[in-house]
């Protein structure tokens, strides 16, 4: 048995440079919110003598400008994954350890070569893609893991080389469990070799079963106990944008890096795809499709991309775009399920549901949308086209249709109710101090009206009531 | 024009509802020509004695009431009609807040089943009027109640006023106009939507629906009023007003409480006999006439002011705390006085005392008296619980203080108001420190914020609005109010937010304006230090000490005090006042009072200490500004330097009267009136000018008054610190290992951390021991050690260990009793110690005589079997291990992080030949340089501060295994060096020396960051095992 360990030390960190293409000072941060400290940072924020481990306040008490993202463990989870997939086509034996892909490769040794050309390959993949490892093989995956933290590119092949390799390492780096390594360093334990001389049972009085199982799958005395990686059916991606991009150009290097993935992650699985979707997501939750089909499955890094941008050229964006999604279900390797020949539905009942998107559909976007009443008491703000919350709405009188913008209104009137007095909005610049009246024009329109406090005169119209 | 009496408003005491304060409201009414003006905050009488003051000044009458919204019904306001109808109110407003969390309320239907007798009751009623409701009011109050017509111009007034007209005469309740007033004018509207947003925690654009529409909610000019209501709803309004007779000074009188006097007795009588038996207790041999007569005056002067129960009611606290071997000292004007000496208040020596009473009791000072007794730290809770035991919950509370907006509480709340986001809220937050301070833009824009964008300005605008509004009451630090009668027929009582705590709705302001007296029952750590440190002497030296009864005048004590070896004395211990005791040098216990009062904002400000040490040295020859102002001055070589000459000063000088000056000290002391200080500043100059004072004395005195404003510190206060000054310093200099060990168990308290007390004793020759489970007590003990000075060597106790229980570490002591321990599985099995305190113990090194090193304790422990306790705990025979010795830094490390101290040897000191070699000098020959010498030093970093403002300086101590070194850092210097200045735990400064007067620091120039030593330290320490 030969285990490979990628470690990948800045997994989380990787995963956002990667979308990137400046370089600006950027850390990760992660905790309470009054305690938020640095998880990882980029080379020119540590340059700026930003580190892992400081608080964001002393961080920003250093360095004036700088980006701080919030950690977020499930992406780092999902690169990870996407990592794995990658280093499936090098063996079918492949797991996941913290921050770490271990894979087994004996078997596949003489089918790719010697282990400088896996460990070469396996770099260079990992590099392309943009993310720092350190790699190290051994007989045993934990062992593995251990090494490559301690010094890349180490490959020790027997297990005698590799018990003599493991005892100088220092007990912190050990991946023993913590509780232990920390009672232990607090016995003058510091080396793996100083723990092994120890007594067993000794051992297992205090610190439980558990240490002396890690010691021996460590040392492949014991069996290693992972769970085999197995790849998904389908793919569904997400990056976000570091900023709002509005043109489709802008677009292009992260696609790029998107359509270069699933070329990856195709080859890792030994399969091709036929057909994709690509979200471009905007503000609110909506998202312009782009649907990619190709005639027969394709793998191609450039293939992938060049039938992408064809398809982007004839996309006009509506808005601009703030994160991107990739999905793909149509994966070869599996039969796409049929449509059933008699689809039975409904003749005209449509739901309004389906409807409302139909019509969004055939008319646009914005030609369909909702009316509500918001909390702004000044008239101007008080009707949008989504309902902002379900906050308690005074019931007041309204007319029906309130004029996007007052107008001056002459002849006789007369008031039939009021003064409402509005004087509010200071906030926001756009102060408003009016005497709202319903009024009976000579027509016999009723309409609202409004006028300087306490004038009664040069009336401005505001609406009309049915 | 028709008359009008404004009956609904809100003050700022309505928290976050109100927008005016009590003087704007009643200025404003004034100013509209109002009848009277009700004030009715929101179940609250919490400013109502401001309310009364603003009345009182503005001759325009007040109206007690309260406005309440029933939870199972109508919103009603209340006015109190007569003294029946006040403690109504205060009786159901404490019903109401008792019932609840601090700062609510809850009052129901049957809640005021009495019809609050004495009271006139106004509905409110609802957009939508409820005719259940105004059938209950009219029920429940007959013909004291009313509808209220509150026209705001906010739909439609006249179909409104129609509706409720309709609905008056259908309930038969006759209507009239009041006006909802929750601001004094329209403008205040911005701040009024704050404050509403602020309440409801929301953004001001998110809170819409809650948000008043409009600002009619003002008081209006009586010409708009008449357009909008009939005559006759407001000529009710002033009907209303007029039966309302109470008068809330007037007709309340507080009363003293009566038990403390046996039958037969007068309170005076009785404090006469009390006086009595003291002076026999203190003067056994009889009293020296003089105090005779002195005694005689002061009683003639409490019996005058009619003071006598009060003085009874400190007396019984202090009586029932002795009882209790309670250390407590009383402070204060009243305090220093020889009464209070004979009832055992003071252990002032009445020599002393007779020096400064006749200063403190003054007949024409219309003051109350002043008394705040000082109790051991640990055991006020005790006092407390006493008064609470003596008169009950009913007849004693514990005075409000009223939290105020200050500028950077303003500027978060304003900020979240505005919906600026967190991050932003935060570094805003720093900006402020002081509003009106001109570098604000600077730092604004340092932040990165543009001070003139409309949202900055708005905030800013707002901020200042808000600054100094009352946010919410909390809990007086421990002023006691005692009253003979049940106290919520005086004042609302409503929860404090500690349990089992109550407090009544006035802070001392109000209480001093309303003529109640408290009794502040204080907190102070080197009370209990001082008890404790008596206790180690009469146990091992069988002796006796007392404040009173420690000598006085003693060469060594002073002698001490003047090379500043102050680390850990009472008050003169800081930083600031060990650097200024080189150069007073106090000799007697009058410099002492000097030393505490002067190292404070107040001279420090008005510039007065430099004046005062030059004529003290003779530099400078003692000259007073007139020949009036030599009385005065006189004991403080002609510069003011406490609070009682600035106000004796402001009288001869600048023709206050005594009132003027009582209010110019009730100025200095509250922050929240510091507006009112500018009307000083014109009074006092121009006053001192017509007496033929120059400009710049009147200056210097107006800047010293504004100092004062902060940190008051008054004469009477500083003689009673002096006298634990005294005393703590001089078991400091005659009984170290006791004094250092009474320290340690009274942590926390004082300047100076475990760490720094332990470190001084070690350098003046007393032997500490480290926790030790075959000798430690949970307390830190002494044992004879003829190596030790004095012959007693400092036993660390298990107290010092962090997260060690008391519990524990009485079992060992207990366990330890019954036998020495024979190992560690015996000291687990006796003691019943759970894992974390064998892991505790043996990783702090306690175990070392049962163990051996840490390493080995730790190994032994952790193989300790708790499962089976009642078979024992004996571990297999397990075969000896051998385990590394922990390296010295190993164990420094450890020990910082188990105790915050270490015995072993300071990390400098393995460096030193390192650092020697390096060209860099120790702290201890720093202390023998000239004055401007370029040195260079190191030390590890003890206090940073962050670097903040634009410009000045900011400080670093150091310390190395000699002691501590002032580094003083220019901005500059801290902006360009930012990272060895934030970041270095070992600093190396390169800078210039200076020591002037015996007081020493160094100026950085360059800053160095040699941390990685300390790791290297580490690293080849280690090698060598």
């Amino acid at each position: 048995m030969l285990w490979v360990c990628i470690t990948l030390p800045h997994l989380a960190l990787d995963g956002v440079l990667r979308r990137r293409s400046d370089d600006v000072p950027l850390v990760l941060v992660d905790g309470p919110a009054n305690a938020r400290c640095v998880v990882a940072a980029n080379a020119s924020a540590q340059d700026a003598g930003l580190y892992v481990g400081q608080r964001l306040t002393a961080a920003q008490a250093l360095l004036a400008q700088f980006e701080a993202m919030p950690y977020d463990a499930a992406e780092a989870d999902r690169w990870q994954r996407f990592l794995a997939g990658v280093a499936y086509r090098y063996s079918s034996q492949v797991a996941l350890l913290p921050q770490a892909i271990v894979l087994e490769i004996s078997r596949s040794r003489s089918l790719l070569g010697e282990w400088q050309t896996i460990e070469r390959s396996l770099r260079s993949d990992l590099s392309a893609l943009g993310f720092r490892h350190d790699i190290a093989a051994a007989p045993t995956p934990h062992a593995a893991q251990v090494l490559a933290s301690i010094k890349d590119g180490q490959a020790v092949l027997t297990r005698e080389v590799m018990q003599r390799a493991l005892e100088a390492v220092p007990l912190v780096k050990s991946h023993l469990p913590e509780h232990a390594v920390d009672a232990l360093s607090r016995m003058g334990i510091r080396r793996l070799g100083q723990l092994l001389c120890m007594p067993r049972d000794g051992l297992q009085r205090r610190f439980g079963a558990e240490l002396l199982q890690t010691i021996d799958r460590l040392l492949g005395d014991a069996p290693a106990g992972l769970e085999l990686y197995v790849p998904p059916d389908a793919v569904d991606w997400r990056i976000e944008l570091s900023h709002e991009v509005e043109n489709i150009a802008a677009l292009v290097f992260p696609i790029k890096r998107m359509t270069s993935d699933l070329a990856a992650y195709l080859s890792g699985r030994d399969g091709g795809v036929q057909r994709f979707a690509l979200q471009l997501e905007h503000r609110g939750g909506k998202a312009t499709e782009v649907p990619v089909g190709m005639l027969l499955p394709e793998r191609d890094a450039n293939v992938l991309f060049e039938a992408t941008r064809g398809r982007l050229e004839q996309v006009q964006l509506p808005a601009p775009v703030l994160s991107l999604r990739l999905m793909a279900n149509d994966l070869p390797g599996f039969v796409p399920a049929g449509r059933d020949l008699f689809d039975e539905r409904p003749a005209n009942a449509l739901p309004f549901e389906q409807l409302r998107e139909r019509l969004r559909a055939r008319l646009g976007d914005r030609a369909v949308y909702r009316w509500g009443a918001t909390i702004d008491p000044r008239p101007e703000h008080s009707q949008c086209t989504t309902i902002l919350d379900d906050n308690f709405i005074e019931p007041r009188t309204r007319p029906t249709w309130l004029l996007p913008k007052p107008i001056p209104l002459r002849g006789m009137l007369r008031i039939l109710a009021g003064p409402e007095r509005i004087e509010t909005g200071w906030w926001d610049g756009d102060a408003v101090r009016r005497d709202y009246y319903i009024v009976e024009t000579e027509q016999g329109q009723r309409a609202w009206v409004y006028c300087a406090p306490d004038e009664q005169c040069g009336w401005m119209l505001h609406g009309w009531f049915a | 024009m028709t008359d009008y009496a404004e009956l609904h408003c809100l003050s700022d005491f309505s928290f976050q509802r109100g927008a005016s304060s009590a003087r704007e409201l009643f200025e404003r009414a004034t100013d509209c020509g109002y009848t009277a003006l009700a004030i009715t905050d929101e179940c609250s009488l919490a400013g109502i004695v401001r309310a009364w003051e603003a009345s009182r000044d503005t001759k325009m009458p007040l109206i007690v009431g309260t406005e309440i919204q029933f939870a199972d019904g109508p919103r009603l306001v209340l006015l109190a009609e007569s003294k029946q109808g006040y403690v109504s109110l205060c009786q159901l407003i404490t019903r109401g807040r008792r019932g609840s969390e601090k700062g609510e309320y809850r009052l129901t239907r049957a809640d005021i089943a009495d019809g609050a007798p004495g009271t006139l009751v106004l509905w409110i009623p609802e957009r939508e009027p409820n005719h259940e409701h105004g059938a209950w009011v009219k029920h429940t109050f007959g013909n004291r109640s009313w509808l209220a017509v509150e026209l705001h111009r906010d739909c439609d007034d006249a179909a409104r006023f129609t509706e409720l007209e309709a609905l008056g005469e259908a309930l038969q309740l006759p209507r009239v106009a009041s006006g909802d007033v929750h601001m004094h004018m329209r403008r205040c509207l911005p701040l009024q939507h704050t404050m509403t947003a602020i309440r409801h925690h929301m953004t001001i654009a998110e809170a819409g629906s809650v948000l008043f529409r409009n600002g009619e909610r003002h008081l209006r000019r009586r010409s708009v009023l008449e357009k909008i209501y009939p005559k006759a709803l407001l000529e009710e309004s002033v009907r209303i007003a007029k039966r309302c007779t109470f008068n809330l000074k007037k007709d309340l009188q507080y009363q003293y409480p009566k038990e403390l006097v046996p039958e037969g007795y007068t309170p005076m009588q009785w404090l006469r006999h009390l006086v009595a038996e003291g002076s026999a207790w203190r003067w056994p041999q009889g009293v020296p006439a003089l105090h005779q007569a002195t005694i005689e005056h002061e009683l003639q002067l409490i019996e005058r002011k009619k003071y006598a129960a009060f003085f009874l009611t400190v007396h019984d606290i202090v009586r029932y705390a002795r009882s209790q071997h309670i250390l407590c000292q009383g402070r204060g004007s009243a305090a220093n006085s020889i009464v209070c000496f004979t009832l055992g208040v003071t252990d002032a020596d009445p020599e002393k005392v007779t020096l400064l009473a006749e200063r403190f009791i003054s007949v024409e000072r219309d003051e109350p008296p002043d008394i705040d007794v000082d109790f051991e730290h640990e055991r006020r809770e005790d006092v407390i619980q006493y008064v609470y035991r003596k008169y009950g919950r009913e007849r004693a509370a514990i005075a409000a203080t009223v939290i105020s907006y200050r500028s950077k509480s303003a500027v978060r709340d304003v900020a979240k108001a505005l919906g600026l986001p967190e991050d932003q809220i935060d570094k805003l937050g720093r900006c402020f420190f002081r509003l009106g301070d001109a570098s604000l833009p600077d730092r604004l824009r340092e932040q990165g914020f543009d001070p003139d964008v409309p949202v900055m300005r708005r905030l800013l605008a707002l901020t200042k609005q808000l600054l100094g509004k009352p946010r919410h009451l909390s809990q007086h630090v421990g002023g006691f109010v005692i009253h003979d009668a049940p106290l919520h027929e005086l004042v609302p009582v409503e929860n404090a937010t500690m349990p089992d705590r109550t407090i009544i709705q006035w802070d001392k302001d109000d209480l001093d304006t309303m003529g109640l007296l408290k009794v502040d029952c204080l907190a102070l750590g080197m009370l209990t230090c001082l008890r404790k440190c008596f206790d180690l002497v009469k146990t091992y030296r069988d002796k006796a000490l007392s404040i009173a009864t420690i000598e006085p005048n003693d060469k060594a004590t002073y002698a001490m005090i003047q090379r500043a070896e102050t680390i850990g004395v009472f008050q003169i211990e800081s930083r600031a006042q060990m650097a200024m005791l080189p150069r007073l040098k106090p000799a007697s216990y009058y410099d002492l009072v000097i030393q505490i009062a002067i190292v404070r904002p107040g001279p420090i400000q008005g510039d007065m200490v430099h004046p005062y040490l030059r004529r003290r040295s003779g530099e400078e020859p003692v000259a007073y500004p007139s020949k009036e102002l030599e009385p005065v001055l006189e004991r403080t070589k002609g510069v003011p330097l406490f609070q009682e000459q600035v106000m004796k000063l402001a009288m001869v000088a600048a023709g206050y009267t005594a009132g003027d000056a009582d209010e110019l000290r009730r100025a200095m002391g509250a922050w929240k009136r510091y507006g009112d200080m500018e009307k000083h500043h014109e009074k006092l100059v121009t006053g001192m000018l017509a007496r033929g004072y120059t400009q710049e004395f009147a200056e210097q005195i107006f800047n010293q008054i504004k100092g004062f404003g902060s940190y008051g510190f008054p004469e009477s206060h500083a003689a009673s610190f002096a006298n634990i000054a005294y005393a703590s310093s001089w078991l400091k200099c005659h009984e170290p290992a006791m004094f250092a060990c009474a320290l340690l168990n009274a942590q926390p308290m004082g300047f100076y951390g475990p760490s720094q007390i332990v470190q001084d004793a070690q350098r003046h020759g007393i032997g500490v021991r480290p926790m030790d489970v075959r000798y430690s007590d949970w307390d830190c003990t002494l044992e004879p050690d003829a190596r030790s000075k004095k012959g007693f060597a400092l036993r660390l106790g298990l107290r010092q260990l962090r997260g060690c229980s008391e519990k524990v570490a009485q079992r060992i002591s207990a366990a330890r009793k019954l036998g020495p321990f024979r190992d560690v599985v015996d000291l687990c099995t006796r003691a019943e110690l759970d894992s974390r305190h064998q892991d505790l113990l043996a990783d702090a090194g306690a175990l070392r005589g049962l163990a051996g090193h840490r390493h080995r304790a730790l190994w032994l422990t952790s193989g300790v079997e708790s499962q089976l306790p009642l078979f024992g705990r004996t571990s297999p025979n397990e075969q000896d291990i051998v385990l590394p010795l922990p390296t010295i830094v190993e164990n420094m490390t450890a020990d910082y992080a188990h105790s915050g101290l270490s015995l072993g040897p300071h990390p400098l000191k393995l460096l030193r030949s390192r650092l020697r070699a390096d060209r860099y000098l120790d702290s201890r020959s720093l202390q023998k340089l000239p004055h401007a010498t370029q040195v260079r030093t190191v030390g590890l970093v003890t206090q940073r501060q962050q670097p903040q403002t634009a410009s000045g300086v900011t400080f670093i101590t150091i310390e190395d295994e000699f002691g501590h070194v002032n580094v003083v850092v220019w901005n500059h210097i801290a902006q360009t060096q930012r990272r060895p200045y934030l970041e270095a735990r070992l600093l190396a400064i390169e800078g210039r020396w200076e020591a002037v007067d015996g007081v020493s620091h160094l100026i950085a120039r360059r800053l160095r960051d040699l941390s990685s030593m300390l790791a290297d330290l580490d690293a080849r320490s280690r090698d060598f095992h």
